[in-house]
Parts: structure tokens; sequence; C-alpha cells
């Protein structure tokens, strides 16, 4: 095991300490230490939804570096080279989701108002049980998903200081946690901003080095690489050879509502100061996205052109494998020769990127655990230091427990990250969407829900990649290691939100039918997320119905 | 059309008495919001689904029209997927935007906005 792991790295790529590049992320480093104390917070409005304070640009680079991760620096132009039409399900699913968030819930949410998304599912549906379910699926798509980011920092790290994996792996989330335990929300919102400068300019500079000195492309190479096509070979291009039609619409459905069911990315609405700029700031959020995922296409062309020239067959029995897929960012700036202080900036922006959306991941995880689970159900007398401070301790466990299991991935760094994506899809969005969109959903209906959409992606997960890791099912798994293949086929893991969701809607619809309807007040709640009237910064729709509902 | 809705709008509806359905909105305001929310939501179906399907019907045809050099498969996927989602989410923006001004909406921001705050807690 640990020497697979010392071998992650390609022997194309030279990992050695790089002393320029070195120097880079450790000033990198120091700046976001730097910038989380100097906005540290005591009380719990700035440690989970930064005072409400942030405004239209600021939070549209929030959004994207919250959202542009070591999956969407590293691991998308790993999924384009190597899985070529099917790796597209992944740019259209973590793109263009953004547009159903902000047609359908960005607006009300921001009306709603409340601190996190377990906090949605407790109040709307009036259950600390609904309550307790949500939170625990928002600490289980921060692990997942945070898993991926360890994976991604390793491998970057060993890149750039040439220490080994494990080394790298606990130096990074160790800075990571400091940094998000010591600054919670406000400090992170700051940092985002200035990760994703560092990202974008980073990713594009290696981008445009890369093509303009092998002659790619000259001023715009998201469109310029259209001139490799006849060059690459069928194996990028040609549709539904990795995946069947099934598969790719299962991926990039499950990836969209993913996306509308993500607790981290939810609070970001929470963080600004009114409705209108959560709308406008979903806007520049996806250009801002959109500036990498149009680039990332590109990349993938470029650096499997140049691995094919200057290493070998991408495709084939020895062609490119996971792990150089996993860096195929740094390794094309490594092939194009370009200076060695370059290409570990280049690597430099994946950690930005990685840290971003950890930290994004980790204070939502841990506003579900000292917010909803402690303060809501087991403490309500809780003080803001006795809040903050568990808030703190579950950022450090949570840390501690993605570290270890990070030190052996089960999957590519994109694939952990879909896996989450599915478990949001499945459990919260089904909840926001309706709950926000159907007054008469009720507790019941709640509950029956989230639960089955708990019980397909488990089963999704333990009949596809379980059974990798644990003997005894692998005992069970026929051909293609999948324990039941038509489950599977009609389940697939990393798209099992696209058959799942309709059950999820049924059964919540049909049990919200079956049982009483939610109280008035409930009921008012919704409908005051609907309405055009305006409302206070601080001011929830609860607020609002409960002052109304007094005077009368 | 438009005139007439200034008449019913904000004052003389009760928000919090109107049910919430998107299969039926029950206020003006609603129903010209999802109207917007519907359209602007196929549009996005087509792009994004559009290009796919279209090529699991017909791949060769798609796989051998090239515009830049790109299929033209790969093209509408790759870079119209995002961009488009990108631009509608733009006009989503602008046609809010719009709405707020029929019905007199004013997002006023800072601590000292609208209504008395009620404690954060």
């Amino acid at each position: 095991m640990i020497f697979s792991l010392l071998q992650l790295l390609p022997e194309a790529l030279d990992s050695s300490f790089k002393l320029v590049p070195a120097l880079i992320s450790i000033a990198m480093l120091v700046l976001f230490l730097v910038i989380g104390y100097l906005y540290r917070i005591a009380d719990t409005d700035n440690l989970w939804v930064a005072g409400r304070s942030i405004g239209i640009v600021e939070n549209g680079m929030a959004i994207g570096a919250n959202w542009m991760s070591a999956a969407s620096y590293l691991g998308m132009a790993a999924l384009i080279a190597l899985s070529g039409f099917y790796g597209l399900a992944f740019v259209i699913g973590w793109s263009t989701g953004y547009f159903i968030l902000l047609i359908f819930l960005s607006s009300q949410m921001r009306r709603f108002g409340k601190y996190t998304a377990p906090d949605f599912v407790g109040d709307r549906f009036n259950s600390d049980t609904a309550r307790a379910i949500a939170a625990l699926t928002t600490m289980l798509i921060g692990f997942v998903y945070a898993v991926g980011q360890a994976r991604g920092m390793g491998l970057v790290g060993m890149y750039i200081f040439g220490g080994d994996y494990t080394v790298m792996v606990l130096l990074l989330m160790g800075i990571t946690v400091g940094y998000v335990a010591l600054s919670g929300m406000l400090g992170a919102t700051k940092n985002m901003a200035v990760q994703y400068i560092i990202l974008i300019v980073a990713f594009l500079a290696g981008l445009y080095a890369v093509g303009y000195t092998q002659g790619y492309s000259v001023f715009l190479p998201q469109i310029e690489y259209g001139a490799l096509f006849s060059k690459l070979g069928s194996e990028f291009s040609e549709p539904f050879v990795n995946g069947s039609y099934y598969l790719w619409i299962a991926t990039a459905f499950s990836l969209i509502i993913g996306t509308c069911g993500l607790p981290h990315v939810l609070v970001r609405f929470y963080t600004v100061e009114n409705e209108r700029i959560a709308r406008w700031s979903t806007v520049w959020g996806l250009f801002f996205i959109c500036l990498l995922y149009l680039s990332a296409p590109a990349f993938a062309a470029f650096g499997t052109d140049l691995y094919n020239e200057t290493v070998g067959n991408v495709y084939g029995a020895n062609g490119m494998s996971g792990a150089e897929g996993d860096v195929i960012v740094v390794l094309a700036a490594q092939l194009a020769n370009l200076p060695s202080w370059f290409v570990g900036f280049v690597a430099a922006g994946g950690i930005a990127a990685a840290i971003a959306t950890t930290a994004g991941l980790f204070i939502a995880s841990s506003s579900a655990a000292a917010h909803d689970i402690y303060t809501n159900i087991i403490n309500p007398e809780a003080s803001q230091r006795q809040q903050v401070f568990v808030g703190r301790a579950v950022i450090v466990i949570l840390g501690a427990f993605v570290t270890v299991t990070a030190l052996n991935p089960p999957a590519l760094v994109g694939e952990l990250v879909a896996y989450a994506f599915s478990l949001a899809g499945l459990v919260l969005f089904p909840m926001f969407f309706l709950g926000m969109w159907w007054e008469r959903t009720n507790r019941q209906g709640a509950l029956a829900g989230m639960i089955t959409g708990l019980v397909i992606w488990f089963s999704a997960i333990f009949n596809e990649v379980m059974p990798s890791y644990i003997s005894f099912l692998e005992d069970l798994t026929g051909e293609g290691g999948v324990i039941l293949p038509v489950f599977g086929d009609i389940f697939p893991a990393i798209g099992a939100a696209l058959a799942g969701v309709v059950i999820v809607f049924l059964v919540t619809i049909i049990v919200s039918l079956l049982t009483e309807e939610p109280s008035d007040r409930i009921k008012q709640i919704v409908r005051q997320c609907h309405s055009p009237e305006p409302m206070g910064q601080q001011q929830t729709a609860e607020d609002v119905v409960d002052a109304k509902r007094n005077q009368t | 059309m438009e005139q007439s809705k200034r008449s019913d709008t904000n004052n003389s509806v009760n928000y919090l008495e109107s049910k919430v359905n998107i299969f039926a909105p029950s206020t003006p305001f609603m129903r010209e919001h999802l109207k917007v929310i519907w359209w602007l939501f196929a549009a996005w179906v087509a792009i994004v689904f559009g290009p796919v399907t279209v090529t699991f019907f017909i791949p060769e045809i798609m796989a051998n029209i090239t515009f830049l050099g790109f299929p033209l498969h790969y093209f509408l996927t790759a870079i119209g997927g995002p961009l488009g989602a990108l631009i509608l989410s733009f006009i989503y923006a602008r046609k809010r935007d719009q709405m707020d001004e029929r019905y007199d909406i004013q997002h006023t921001a800072g601590p000292e906005s609208i209504a008395t705050k009620k404690g954060t807690e």
C-alpha cells in the first residue's frame, strides 16, 4: 500500500523539492493564514454567515472559489483527457446547475434567511429528526467531498515540495484546518476571493503559456484547441464509447441537482446583503466558473497531445494512468518545458483551489454539527462561546478523519467529488425544491423522502464502490465488480440521482398527501419566501411571519 | 397588459395568504415570475440536454459536421452548454430586476435599512 502511494505521481513529472515553487506556495499559505487571522471571529453570525455583509462581485468570487476545487482544477481535465466525450458530462453538470439554483432557489433561500442548509430542513418541516438527518448528510457530503480535495493537495504538494504523499496531505490539511477554525466564514469568504484570483490566474496563465509555446494557440486557446481534433484521435471526442447515453445523462443530471443540494453552496446565499445580490452574485459566480470550465477541455487537449508526442500513447493498455490524469494540468506545463517556477505556480493554483473548497465544506459541516445538532437539539441554552468552541472542535475532528481517509483514497479526485453530488441531489435537493415550491409538503413526507434518498445512495455506493475495499463484499460481486449489475445500470454510483430523485419526489409527495397539512405558520413562512416585498438585511422569513401573526 | 399589472401589485395582495404551488401560482407576481422561469428553464433543457440527445440519434452526422475544427457535438456540449447557461442566467437576473421595478421593490442594504432589526439571536 505504501509503495503504491509513493508511485502515485507519474515518472514524467519530476517530484523533487523545487525552491521557487516552494517559496511561492509557502507565501500563498502564509497569506491565507494572515487573512484568516485578520478576519478571525468571535461570534456565530460571523462564523456561519459572515454577518450577511458580502457584496456582489466578492460573493461571486467566493462562489467560484468555493466551487472550483481540486476536482475542477485538476480532476476535470483528467476526466476529459481519459474519458473523452463522457468527461464533458462533468463540464455541463458542474456549470449549468447554477442556472437551476438561480431560478428556483437563490432568492427564496435568501429570503428564508437562516444559517445553514439543515436549518431550512428543520424549520420548514418543523422536525428535529429532519434537521438531524440533514445535518448528518451535510457532514457526510463534507467528508466525501473533502477526501477528494485532500488527495489533490497531496499530489500537488508532492510535486512542489518533493515530500512523500502522507507528509504533504498532513501538512496541507493541517494548514487548512488551522485557518478555517480560526477565521470562520468571514475570513474564509475574504480568503475565497483571493483564492479565486490565484487559481484562475494560475490556470489561465498555464493554459496560455502551454498553448503559445507549443504553437497550439495564441489568443483564445478555449476555441483554438478545435484545430487539434483531427490529430487527437477518436477516443478524445467520439460520443458514448466510455459511457452510454444513459450514463452521460445520469451523470450530468446528478451533478446538476447535486449543485442545487450542496449545503456549502447554499450557504453562500445566506452571506449576502439581500436577495438581489444573491441573484447577481450567482450570475457572476457562474461567469467566474465558466472562465475555468471553458479552459479545462483545452488544457486536456493540449495535455493529451503533448503526452502522445513525448511520453507515449494516451489510450490503450499502457496508456495514461489515473494518477497521471489527475495531474495532467501540471504535467502539460511540464511537458511543454516551461520553467520550473512557472510549473510550480500552476501547481500552487491547484492547492488554492483545494483549500478554498475544503474551507467551505468544513464550515458547512461544522455549522451542521455545532449549530443544528448541538445548539438546536442538544443544548438550546448554548452560549456564543460554546457554539464557536464546538464549531472549531468539529472542524478539527472532521479534518483528522478526512486526512486519514485521504492517505488511501478510494477513487479519482473527480469521481470522489461526484459521489458527494449524488448524495446531495438525492437527499437535500428534493427537500429544498419541494419545501420551497409546494407548501403542502409536510414533515412525514420530508422524513420519508430523505430516508429513501439515503437508502438509494448507500445502496449504489455499496453496490459499486465499496466492493473494492471490503473483501466480503468483493466476494459477492460478479462481472464488472458490481454486486447487482441491473441495479448498477439504473443507479450508477456517480449518477444515482437521475432515477433516484424521481423516486424521492414521488415518496415525498405521496406521503405528504396521505398525512395532515403543515401548520398555517409554516405555510406563511414559505409564502413569505415568494413575496416580492423587500426584507431587512438581518430579517428571516420567520421573523416577518411571526411579527405579523402577533399583530393580529 | 403591462399597465394593468400595476394596479394589483403590492398593496392589494396579501402574500401571506396566497398559496405556494409551482403549478398554480396564486399572485400576479408569482404568475409573472413563473412565466419567466418556465420559458428560461425550457431553453436551458434544450441547451444542456439537446446536443447530447441529438448526438445519440445521429452520431455520425454530428461528428462529421465540424465547426472551427470541433466535431459539432463536442462544440455544442463543451462550449455551448456552459456559455448558454451563463447567458440564460444573465437574462433571468435582468428580468427579475425589471420585475422588481414594476412592483416598486427596492433592495436597500445596510443594517439601518427597512424594518427594525429583530436581533440576531
